[in-house]
């Protein structure tokens, strides 16, 4: 048993200044955060609101932001935070959702963005499932999305997610993730329209940063998934969306010269009129000593091409066989 | 200790942001770091070409590895953190990938490639922190210290996430390069956005978005006391200092905050010549942060 200090954001939901407050807790570092917040209610302050219920990883109850992470507090040990933060554990209440009260977070628009991309199959009435019996996959079929079903729903990824906080057109980690579910479903008959539904900035505003990666408690790898659906995209929908020309762009740009042109890339991507408001920043750079001058063609650029020629074709994004080994963490 | 790499400056680095090939390069010099030029090497995809076909992104960056395995390099050096991202996740794929790693041996066996799997992508902060002895080893090198200064480093997603992928640093809570900051004598400031999004990504698709983003970085770097930020990515640096207006802009603020690539810092603590350095080629004029440390840059 060691002490250790919760630095808890209080916040009572009505309008009062948020402030940090301090809780000596006697704990293992063995111990689950959450344990300790439980005692804090029960032995210090019984007005502490925090959410939680299973407390084994299942209901996704208790997520919030551990040391700025955000977390189950159910299943992260107080020694793995204590060890590198002075026996300190600052807890906040999960980032981008509003707060009710302490660490309490109203999930409305998390709920509202998973509600947004229909999470049910979606048949086509003239391809009914068979009555009576199960309906059928080959174990290559349900590979294709076997992270998704892994989603608790805890919202942690929606959370860690920069993009979400910072537009709100954005459908964020989760709900990309479970849409992605049922783009690769062989029984679902929405497919294009599901793909269109999210056009353009529902998707396309994913920054990449994998910080959801981090996060996620299940390995859902929600990051990956959105990839997986802007590929899907670009092959169904082609170069019509600002985020489908900026990499249909690119992978034209670089078969070019081998490197980036950045000047094309922005013409490619904004067109012509987009490209006219760049026109101050071009000078504004070359003021600064920005070089603007494109590089030489790189030595070997047939070989670049070779390969463009070899493998720039659609590829069979949903009948691609996956590679085993990759599990939950720590599995 | 020298080390020898095959140096991947990547495609920022050669044009807009030659600033960054050219710092490096003064810095390599000084820390032992010989660099082995490749006018071969294909740009890494900056992620954009792995959301139009992942084989062929794949592909183009097993070639570049190949091309240093083929002289006889372990080490690619690479000076951004989106490049060391997707070289990685290319090398990661053709080990764990047995489907994918067939098509592109394919393709690449007619072009007259093997590859081996070999040589492996390194970002010179990887570099000092892991080969060459950590922070630790500059501190003998440092002729002028950045005393009184406070630095606030910008991480650049893809160094440091996917983490099972790039096995460097802490994903979320890192501090190699903090521990740089420290060695070269300036104080670093901590800060949640130092492992966020620049907001680059999304520069095409929404940049009233990708500047709001960036501005709200910057201006907590500010508000935690930041004379300067500095970053691994060059990237993320057009995103702080070449958008840097139109970021404060977005915010409503006049950030004015120099903003340094990772070995600009170093070769300003090393003493090495500012012009050298490419320190008048900013955006925002570096010089706030210099004349803390008596430096002047050259008109």
């Amino acid at each position: 048993m060691t002490q250790v200090t919760y630095q808890i954001l209080r916040n009572d939901g009505k309008g009062g200044v948020p402030h940090f407050q301090n809780f000596v807790v006697e704990i293992g570092e063995t111990e689950a955060i959450l344990t300790g917040l439980i005692k804090i209610r029960n032995e210090q302050d019984p007005t502490l609101a925090v959410r939680y219920s299973c407390r084994q990883e299942i209901c996704g109850s208790c997520a919030m932001r551990v040391n700025g992470k955000s977390r189950l507090v159910c299943s992260r040990l107080v020694g793995t935070e204590t060890k590198t933060h002075n026996n300190t554990i600052r807890i906040e209440p999960m980032a981008n959702q509003p707060v009710l009260r302490d660490l309490v977070v109203d999930q409305t628009p998390f709920w509202d963005r998973y509600r947004h991309i229909r999470p049910h199959l979606i048949l086509d009435p003239a391809n009914p499932l068979p009555q009576g019996k199960e309906s059928r996959m080959t174990p290559e079929q349900v590979d294709q999305f076997r992270e998704t079903p892994r989603c608790i729903a805890c919202a942690s990824c929606y959370s860690a997610c920069p993009a979400v906080g910072s537009d709100p057109d954005f459908l964020g980690p989760m709900a990309l993730a479970k849409l992605y579910r049922f783009t690769v479903d062989p029984r679902d008959a929405a497919y294009h329209e599901r793909l269109e539904g999210i056009q353009n900035q529902k998707l396309w505003l994913c920054l990449r940063c994998n910080l959801c990666v981090e996060a996620c408690p299940k390995d859902v790898r929600p990051a990956e998934r959105i990839v997986d659906l802007k590929r899907l995209a670009n092959q169904e929908i082609g170069k019509r969306e600002r985020g489908s020309k900026h990499s249909i762009g690119f992978l034209n740009n670089i078969e070019q010269g081998g490197l980036l042109n950045e000047t094309k890339l922005a013409r490619d991507s904004l067109g012509l009129f987009g490209m006219l408001g760049q026109v101050g920043k071009g000078f504004q750079m070359m003021r600064h000593g920005k070089s603007l001058k494109k590089h030489p063609p790189i030595q070997g650029l047939s070989e670049v091409q070779a390969i463009y020629a070899d493998l720039n074709k659609p590829e069979d994004i949903k009948g691609r066989e996956r590679p085993v080994g990759k599990g939950v963490k720590g599995e | 200790m020298t080390v020898k790499v095959a140096y991947y400056p990547g495609c920022v680095a050669q044009e807009s942001g030659r600033e960054l090939d050219m710092a490096t390069r003064a810095v390599a010099a000084a820390l032992g770091i010989e660099l082995v030029d490749f006018p071969t090497f294909s740009c890494c995809g900056s992620g954009f070409i792995d959301e139009a076909n992942m084989t062929l992104n794949i592909a183009l960056n097993a070639r570049n590895l190949a091309l240093a395995e083929r002289a006889g390099l372990n080490t690619v050096m690479t000076i951004c953190s989106t490049c060391q991202g997707m070289l990685t996740h290319a090398r990661h794929t053709m080990k764990h990938d047995a489907v994918v790693k067939a098509r592109v041996d394919q393709t690449l066996g007619k072009i007259g490639f093997q590859y081996q799997g070999t040589a492996v992508p390194k970002h010179l902060l990887q570099i000092i922190s892991e080969d060459l002895g950590g922070a630790e080893m500059l501190r003998p090198l440092v002729r002028r210290p950045l005393t009184g200064t406070k630095v606030a480093a910008f991480y650049g997603c893809h160094i440091l996430r996917p983490h099972d992928v790039m096995k460097f640093d802490d994903p979320e809570e890192p501090h190699t390069f903090e521990d740089i900051i420290k060695v070269l004598g300036a104080e670093p400031v901590y800060y949640r956005g130092r492992v966020q999004c620049c907001g680059f990504p999304i520069q095409f698709v929404k940049p009233e978005t990708a500047q709001r983003i960036a501005g709200n970085q910057i201006r907590e770097a500010k508000q935690g006391g930041a004379d300067a930020m500095a970053t691994p990515c060059p990237l993320c640096h057009i995103s702080l200092d070449t958008y840097q207006k139109e970021a404060g802009k977005a915010v409503g603020e006049d950030l004015n905050m120099p903003v340094l690539h990772f070995p600009q810092l170093i070769g300003i603590a090393l003493g090495l010549d500012p012009k050298t350095l490419g320190l008048p080629r900013h955006m925002v004029d570096p010089q706030l942060l210099l004349n803390k440390v008596s430096v002047s840059v050259p008109a």
